[in-house]
């Protein structure tokens, strides 16, 4: 049996350094025209399997500019996963980034799974963060990292492949609860594992 | 007599039927039964349309507007004529003819036939008493005995073994997590027994391997009484269960529940009727028998003999297509129409002629056809009986002072024909012959006698008193549930087809969007219904005047919408639970929703009132969910991963509803009071003579005609009062949003673009309404929606408000307060532990203390404070958490306007708190826990105070 789960997972980054086309690429790839889409942009839905688990990403955009920083506690709360965008040619997004690192730490929800994406991988020639600094902070708060270009469809799929693997997988005492929905074939009860 | 002046024509109903992707077995497809009293007849229809008759009679007296209508849909329905097939006339009037023996007749030759119409008793009184309950009744009366969800596969082996093949159980696997259908085999199987998997998909129930699903599982069993389908052979009733006579009889039954196999009750028959029943497509007449059907429903037992001959002879129509119950089901759901454009028309004319199926009380004068008699109301008067049955009744009627019951049915029987609802398994013609066991009518045929059978699905109500004052052996706690059922189609509806009907609020808006529109006029219009007893004399009246026939039709629909879904069965059958102050279920709903309209003083704030509904709900569908006042319970109706669903929205139903405008008008008074209604009106005129830029917008914005647009779209959220829909017509309000944005330019926008647009055009509204919309949805929302699209364009549209409502001091490009921030992060924690602990005020219990030493700058800590601590335990709780040694030298100050003040230790922090939160104008403030002397270091303070704020 496979079950689905819904994972809320937020999107933090400054304005502009292609948050939502990261998903933009993840969701309309291999576009699924039996789901239906979402009404826009700023919240998306994608299902990929994991292991012998469906997950359900309800990915949460967020307003990258200042003044919308203080809604952001809305957006993460509850979220099991953030992925934090930069745009390696642009210093400043990249400590913008820390910055979020640390709200989360401090302020998100306990467990969540970080990834970064180095957004705009495709000009590297005029990159302003060094892939190695993103590795090692990364490292530093136990984070996934990897470079993408959503304009290039590089590494879009990696990241939230990076990131169901993160995912812990569900306790088997608490399936049909939590928004599992379960579907499919009747369960070989083993095998609940995910990755 | 009487009955005589009333001329019988026969209208006939063409039901058009499609061929279903979900059944998948040709035989099936496109069978139908006629059963009749003695003379069965099975009508192919090879084209797949099916068409079933009812009479109709035409009663000359003042009722004629409603028989044009009658007459315009017979003329419709005539082109189809070829196709159908009549039945016995008499049968249906509820006379028996023995002619009607033939069988099939053409409907023009019907017509003549049926006045010539004799009773003739054909058989034995005995044997159509036995066959009277039809096997879902059996079922449904005797579900505590079969469904055993709690059974272990052994305990369910142990009961079975002792019992011949064909016995069954239905249990839940705790393996597998779903409901098993254990199946006692015969000896030459091998195994004892044999377990089928349940399979409950969104909106059906079927058998693993099966194309034929249903909508519940009653009818999921009743089907495989007469059908085996995937299974080696029928299942077969407990003999006990099987040649009861009574309902009370089953109801005794039921009584022992799990005893019942371990009980003398459960005896073996002589001659067990063999368990095969192997449906063959052509094979019509056997299947014929089994399937009962029809028609003369009324309880025999409390008729003379006389009496009694007359009703068996009544005819009785059977017809079981899955198909065709879905296609009809889908036009009847109000949904997307269907191409058969007949059935559609057919369905609008008829419906005003349809009655609420409910018995009315005994007392109520029946003279003016109510649609329903009770038994004693003399039929002839009933309007509806005249219609069609008329004829018979009143010769019935004319023998016996007894009021025959019949009537009602037929009249059932024929509106639901027309319409081409399932149910046609309305009245259960009691089979004459004993052989055919525990065939029932797969169709859900009703017993007689009963009148709450009778009663429509959507007219529960009305089944209640009835049940009351009906003399009869009936049990009141059938009344409902049974008779919802017994109006439940047999319908192997195709999920497809479903999810047209059944609509998830949130996901799939678009869809949902007719369907919830109905939704909202089949609310509105269930307003105008008076409670239980009041309907009755009402809809008596209605029928008796012609210039009501509107709003007849009205109610019609709503009866009609009723049997939509199982899921909108049950929210309405939960609804008149929560009516009936005889259930405690009722009690609870009732008695709280009086003392919220009288009590405007117990709540302290707009959350804490709005908290305590939630709570309230969340508590009442734990309650229904466990509790046996719903009978039969909701796990045989719904599938399992809908149940919440259905709670939630019954909920929204018997609590929300009649709370509405109370829980709005003290929403306002709470702003009003509190300041923020005030400032919320400065600032949204503020921010709407901002242009876009200013506002960071730079994608394209809703001219002026859109934005009139989204406020029609606004104003109808208002008037909702499910937090569901109301989201939903917040989603098209921001679909639109996006329609104009993207100007289709094809290009996506992220909420970098979004989030600022929304809060122009929410300006532009310039609404000050919603903001105590969004609080309403926000609180009373199903937290299990929070994450999903509804959640994020609430969360985003609350964000909108709160930008506007500090506009004017954060002005662009600044900071919301702490004190918005915070308020957001109470929001998210209350809903989100609400989920697991309802907590009612959990976050009012919450004080954030920074701790301030000289060389380590500022930590905040959130600490339990209830609200009557003092200051002097706070400050014990923060020298042990800061892990302070010298507690004497410190104490809790309040820093706010830039100003220092010392709490005093017998002042009540959360009190301090709560003013400062009250004020018009939001303060920021911070409590500090920090050496009382005075220092240099406020300075820092203030530095620190992003990480405060940010906490």
């Amino acid at each position: 049996m496979m079950a689905i789960r819904e994972l809320k997972v937020c999107l933090l980054g400054d304005t502009g350094v292609g948050k939502s086309s990261i998903v933009c690429r993840f969701v309309q790839d291999h576009f699924d025209h039996n789901i239906s889409p979402t009404i826009g942009a700023s919240f998306m839905t994608k299902t990929v399997p994991c292991g012998n688990e469906l997950h359900k990403f309800l990915i949460w955009d967020t307003a990258g500019q200042e003044r919308f920083h203080s809604l952001a506690p809305m957006y993460y709360r509850g979220s099991a996963a953030a992925v934090i965008v930069y745009d390696i040619t642009k210093q400043d997004s990249f400590h913008t980034l820390k910055k979020w690192v640390k709200e989360l730490k401090e302020h998100g929800p306990e467990n969540i799974v970080m990834a970064i994406a180095g957004n705009k991988c495709d000009l590297s020639d005029i990159r302003e963060v060094p892939l190695k600094d993103a590795r090692e902070y990364a490292e530093s708060i136990g984070a996934v990292v990897v470079e993408t270009s959503a304009k290039n469809a590089i590494n879009v799929e990696e990241l939230f492949q990076g990131i169901s693997r993160q995912i812990p997988p569900l306790d088997p005492h608490e399936n049909g609860n939590n928004g599992t929905i379960k579907i499919g074939k009747p369960p070989s009860q083993a095998g609940r594992r995910c990755c | 007599m009487a009955s005589r002046d009333a001329g019988v024509s026969g209208t006939a109903a063409a039901l058009e039927t499609r061929k279903g992707a979900s059944i998948h077995r040709p035989g099936q497809e496109e069978l139908y039964i006629l059963s009749n009293y003695g003379v069965p007849g099975v009508l192919w229809s090879p084209a797949g349309e099916m068409s079933a008759w009812t009479m109709g009679a035409r009663s000359l007296d003042k009722r004629g507007s409603f028989f044009k209508l009658i007459d315009t849909i017979a003329s419709e329905i005539g082109e189809l004529k070829q196709e159908m097939v009549q039945t016995d006339l008499s049968l249906e009037n509820g006379l028996g003819p023995s002619e009607t023996h033939s069988m099939v007749r053409h409907q023009d030759s019907g017509r003549s036939e049926e006045k010539d119409v004799k009773p003739c008793p054909r058989d034995s009184g005995y044997d159509s008493l036995s066959n009277r309950l039809s096997v879902l009744d059996r079922l449904l009366h005797t579900h505590p005995v079969w469904l055993q969800l709690s059974l272990s596969e052994e305990e369910a082996a142990q009961v079975l073994r002792p019992q011949p093949p064909g016995i069954f159980l239905v249990r839940k696997s705790t393996k597998m997590q779903k409901k098993v259908l254990s199946l006692r085999l015969p000896c030459e199987f091998g195994a004892p027994l044999k377990e089928f998997t349940i399979r409950e998909s969104t909106y059906t129930f079927s058998l693993e391997g099966s194309g034929i699903s249903f909508a519940d599982l009653f009818r999921l069993i009743a089907f495989y009484c007469i059908s085996r389908d995937v299974l080696p052979f029928t299942l077969k009733l407990p003999y006990a269960i099987a040649t009861a006579k009574t309902e009370a009889q089953l109801e005794e039954l039921a009584q022992l529940g799990l005893n019942f196999w371990s009980s003398p009750a459960d005896n073996n028959p002589p001659n067990p009727p063999p368990p095969h029943r192997p449906l063959c497509s052509d094979g019509a007449a056997p299947a014929s028998r089994q399937l009962c059907l029809i028609n003369g429903v009324h309880s025999i037992k409390t008729r003379t003999p006389s009496e009694l001959e007359c009703s068996q002879t009544n005819g009785a129509l059977c017809f079981i297509n899955p198909l065709f119950l879905k296609v009809h089901s889908q036009d009847l759901s109000g949904g997307p129409r269907r191409p058969c454009t007949r059935t559609p028309s057919a369905n609008g004319t008829e419906r005003p002629r349809s009655p609420p199926p409910r018995p009315p009380p005994p007392t109520i004068n029946s003279l003016h056809a109510s649609p329903q008699l009770s038994r004693t109301a003399a039929p002839a008067s009933m309007p509806e009986t005249a219609t069609h049955h008329q004829h018979g009744n009143v010769a019935l009627l004319g023998a016996k002072p007894t009021p025959v019951p019949p009537p009602r049915l037929k009249k059932q029987a024929s509106f639901l024909e027309v319409e081409g609802s399932a149910k046609t398994l309305t009245g259960s013609r009691p089979r004459p012959e004993p052989a055919a066991g525990p065939a029932g009518s797969a169709g859900g045929a009703r017993t007689a006698g009963e009148e709450e059978e009778e009663a429509a699905p959507g007219d529960c109500t009305r089944a209640q008193p009835a049940a009351a004052s009906a003399s009869s052996s009936r049990s009141p706690w059938c009344g409902g549930g049974r008779q919802r059922l017994s109006d439940m189609s047999l319908s192997t509806s195709s999920s497809d087809s479903l999810d047209l009907d059944r609509s998830m609020p949130l996901f799939g808006y678009e869809a949902d969007t007719n369907s919830s529109l109905e939704d909202y006029e089949g609310e509105s219009d269930q307003e105008t219904m008076p409670p239980p007893i009041k309907s009755k004399k009402k809809r008596n009246s209605s029928f008796v005047l012609p210039r009501l026939v509107k709003s007849q039709l009205r109610k019609m629909s709503g009866v009609f919408s009723s049997f939509l879904t199982p899921e909108k069965r049950m929210v309405r059958r939960i609804a008149e639970l929560a009516r009936d102050k005889r259930t405690y279920f009722g009690c609870l709903v009732q008695d709280y929703v009086s003392f919220l309209q009288e009590n405007k003083e117990c709540h302290v704030s707009s959350t804490d009132l709005l908290q305590t509904i939630r709570q309230f709900m969340t508590q009442v569908k734990n309650y229904l969910s466990q509790s046996s006042e719903l009978d039969p319970p909701i796990e045989s109706l719904i599938p399992e991963d809908q149940i919440d669903v259905v709670l939630e929205k019954a909920m929204h139903k018997c609590i929300l509803k009649p709370l509405k405008g109370h829980v709005e008008a003290m929403l306002k008074d709470f702003h009003v009071a509190d300041g923020s209604w005030k400032q919320l009106k400065e600032n949204l005129q503020l921010v709407r003579q901002r242009n876009p830029q200013e506002l960071g917008v730079f994608a394209p914005t809703p001219d002026l005609v859109d934005v009139e647009k989204i406020k029609v779209k606004f104003m109808t959220m208002q008037k909702m009062y499910s937090p569901e829909k109301k989201v939903m017509l917040l989603l098209r309000v921001c679909k639109l949003i996006y329609t104009v944005m993207e100007n289709n330019s094809g290009r996506m926008y992220g909420a970098d673009d979004f989030l600022p647009v929304l809060t122009y055009v929410i300006a532009q509204c310039d609404m000050l309404e919603l903001d105590t919309e969004v609080e309403y949805m926000m609180e009373l929302l199903d937290p299990s929606l929070l994450h999903g699209e509804g959640g994020y364009y609430l969360t985003s549209t609350y964000g909108a408000l709160s930008l506007i409502k500090n506009f004017q001091e954060e002005q662009a490009a600044r900071l919301l307060s702490s004190e918005a921030r915070d308020t957001l992060r109470q929001w998210h924690k209350r809903r989100t532990t609400n989920r697991t602990i309802p907590s009612v005020d959990d976050f009012q219990n919450y004080l954030r203390v920074a701790f301030q030493e000289v060389n380590s700058g500022c930590t905040g800590k959130t600490l339990l404070v209830r609200p009557y601590v003092t200051t002097e335990d706070v400050c014990q709780l923060c020298a042990e958490k800061f892990k302070v040694g010298d507690p004497e030298a410190y104490s809790l100050f309040l820093f706010v306007d830039e100003t220092w003040q010392q709490l005093a230790e017998d002042t009540y922090p959360q009190k301090i708190k709560a003013e400062l939160h009250s004020r018009p104008q939001p303060h920021v403030f911070h409590f500090v826990y920090k050496r009382i002397r005075r220092d240099p270091y406020g300075v820092i303070f203030q530095n620190g105070e992003e990480e405060l704020t940010a906490s």
